[in-house]
């Protein structure tokens, strides 16, 4: 019985439960098909702190998307600081939060709110929704109420890569 | 302001135009506004005048101005190869109208007649001035105007295509505009047509200037496609007086004198400005003369990472041991006044000063902004002329004569532009490269994609980027330098663009 059990609720989880393959919209754990928020580099990885994150191997980025030292100076792909033929480092440029961000290039003012945690690829990945006061989101049509708070909608999305195993 | 080629274009354009009044069209159009009606309907012809003068710009703006953003639109990575064609585009046209050749290929239309008789007459001369505006619906009347053609595809400058179609409009109109308001008011207007109609050698003599305007064309155009290597090995450029200067990558500061002459310093991070020149070698700043090469005056700096200089002031940025920079002004008229610019925390954050007179210009760049500032030293007043909080970095700007040269930055392009310290309105793009820095393709291999265009870059896809960033820039009074610089080397060389 309990076998028969446990491959009912295998088969019922399969039905219910997306396959990360087919059922996730642009990259693993995003469900729904609000787009992608503005990111230097592309895919929109951002830190705690909602600052942007090099998709590929979570290295910092400015707003140029290039990679960057703790201090914000662009570094090549050993960490070494770039430096002008001159020897004067490479001047640093702006690092912003990617969600107030793309509020900003859209006339609007977005925060990120309520998140939803899914397993990606070993890990334990944040999706997080970047909220404001809008009825259309970033793909033009009507937005969604997401994980937003107070009258809000998700806007556009982005995520966080935990330490967290699964 | 206007490039010399915009200007240059602009009047072969206007005479071009005019040959037009010796086509089919052209006759008939002064004809028809000036004729169909009576002297006592003299407003409708002068409506009809009018109408015909704004279509016929709007026809050129639709032209040549289209031809100019199809070119705008094109890779800037061919701008050398399109203006070298239209340079000698522009040439082969002078040589065919100087020498009056019959004009080959020909198109052999005219505007459509039964407008005349179906529309109000202001509204048909409306639309024959659209028509004859575009330049290549009827007959056409000087090979200036094909070469008209390609040097607005082959600039790729929008606003030169513009200008370019309005004066070829205003051209068409002219004829027009002189003759049919006095066609059958007492006036010359009749006569005049007559004169046109036998005297085809006033024809042959436009297409004669014609012909010198696209001379002087294929100059301009020759002297923006030679933008190749200009110096190859070379960085931080710095112009004036005709001469140029710049740092060779791990070598001694260069000098070209207006002769020609090429000179090695004898120090580094040379910089020209008003009638002097400037160096560092040795913990000291020689200030000298550019001819000559005499000393004017020397003074102790230590640390020092860049230099500018003018008649009356020098600025250079200076590192101390812990990496603090400090950009310090000096003055060179009567008691050597030292006046504090900028400091920073860590090299890198203040950009290399350019000088124009006691105004110096410069950036400063950080986590949180990004901003072109300029400072008075006379008077020490600062303020930014461009900034930047979010998404661009403005870099390494230079001032002459009311004209500021900057590069904006951002995840997707690298451009040098040049406007008005005060505004970024009108602003042109010199040069535009790709950014360097790798994009993905804003979703993950294997999962479905369905709205990700938000990061993605109009003018470049996934993958890596330019193989070459910019670098230090300078301006003189016809030209723009910049250094190109390859991404992952100190590979660097200065190139010169029209302004």
């Amino acid at each position: 019985m309990a076998v028969i059990g446990l491959a009912g609720m295998g088969t019922a989880a399969r039905t219910v439960l997306p396959d990360e393959a087919d059922a996730y919209t642009n990259f693993c754990g995003h469900t729904y098909t609000t787009g992608n928020c503005p990111h230097p580099t592309g895919l929109p990885r951002v830190n705690r702190q909602g600052l942007p994150l090099r998709a590929g191997d979570g290295h910092p980025v400015d707003d140029l998307g290039r990679p960057i030292d703790a201090a914000g100076y662009p570094v090549d792909h050993h960490g070494r600081m770039l430096r002008e033929p001159d020897g004067e480092p490479l001047a640093p440029a702006p690092r912003s939060k990617v969600c107030p961000a793309a509020g900003e290039a859209h006339g609007l003012k977005l925060q990120t709110e309520g998140s939803w945690y899914r397993c990606c690829g070993g890990r334990v990945r944040r999706l997080m929704d970047c909220c404001g006061y809008t009825s259309v989101r970033i793909n033009g049509d009507a937005a969604l109420t997401g994980y937003c708070y107070a009258g809000r909608n998700v806007f556009c999305v982005q995520y966080y890569e935990t330490m967290a195993p699964c | 302001m206007l490039s010399g080629l915009a200007v240059c274009a602009a009047l072969t354009a206007v005479i071009a135009g005019v040959t037009g009044a010796w086509s089919p069209c052209g006759f008939s159009m002064v004809e028809t506004i000036g004729t169909a009606l009576g002297d006592e309907r003299r407003a409708a012809t002068l409506a009809a005048s009018a109408t015909f003068a704004l279509g016929a710009m709007l026809g050129g703006v639709l032209t040549f101005g289209g031809l100019a953003v199809l070119g705008h639109l094109v890779s800037h990575r061919t701008a050398g190869l399109r203006e070298a064609l239209g340079a000698s585009l522009a040439l082969a046209a002078a040589i065919a109208d100087w020498r009056g050749v019959k004009i080959a290929p020909q198109i052999r239309r005219q505007v459509p007649e039964r407008w005349r008789w179906t529309t109000p007459l202001p509204l048909a001369c409306g639309l024959y001035g659209i028509l004859l505006g575009l330049a290549f619906t009827t007959f056409v009347l000087a090979f200036a105007v094909w070469a008209l053609a390609g040097i607005s595809f082959a600039t790729g400058d929008p606003l030169l295509g513009v200008l370019v179609g309005v004066a070829f409009g205003l051209g068409r109109a002219l004829p027009v505009l002189l003759m049919a308001p006095g066609f059958n008011h007492g006036g010359d207007g009749a006569r005049r047509l007559d004169g046109m109609a036998g005297e085809p050698r006033m024809w042959l003599g436009l297409r004669r200037l014609d012909a010198l305007g696209l001379s002087l064309c294929a100059v301009f155009l020759s002297g923006a496609s030679a933008s190749a290597a200009v110096l190859a090995n070379a960085t931080d450029p710095s112009a004036g007086g005709g001469q140029l200067a710049w740092q060779r990558v791990n070598g001694p500061g260069q000098l070209r004198q207006r002769s020609g002459r090429m000179i090695a310093l004898p120090g580094s991070l040379p910089a020209l400005g008003g009638s002097r020149i400037a160096w560092q070698g040795g913990g000291a700043i020689t200030i000298a003369d550019p001819i000559s090469l005499a000393t004017v005056a020397t003074f102790p700096a230590a640390g020092v990472t860049a230099l500018a200089v003018s008649d009356g002031w020098v600025v250079y940025r200076a590192q101390a041991p812990g990496g603090r920079e400090s950009l310090i002004g000096v003055s060179l008229l009567g008691a050597a006044t030292t006046r504090p610019i900028a400091t920073a925390k860590s090299a890198g954050e203040i950009g290399r000063p350019e000088l124009d007179g006691a105004e110096v210009v410069f950036a400063e760049s950080g986590p949180r902004r990004s901003a072109i500032e300029l400072v008075d030293l006379a008077t020490g007043a600062r303020r930014p002329l461009r900034v930047a909080t979010r998404n661009a970095a403005l870099l390494n700007p230079s001032l002459l004569g009311g004209r500021l040269l900057y590069e904006r930055v951002d995840r997707c392009v690298q451009q040098l532009r040049i406007g008005s310290p005060t505004g970024s309105r009108g602003e042109r793009v010199l040069l535009s490269l790709p950014s360097t820095v790798a994009l993905d393709p804003g979703y993950q291999p294997g999962y479905e994609h369905h709205y990700n265009s938000a990061s993605l870059c109009p003018n470049r896809g996934a993958g890596r980027g330019a193989a070459t960033r910019l670098g230090p820039s300078a301006l003189s009074a016809t030209a723009a330098y910049v250094t190109v610089i390859h991404s992952n080397s100190s590979h660097a060389r200065v190139i010169s663009l029209s302004r």
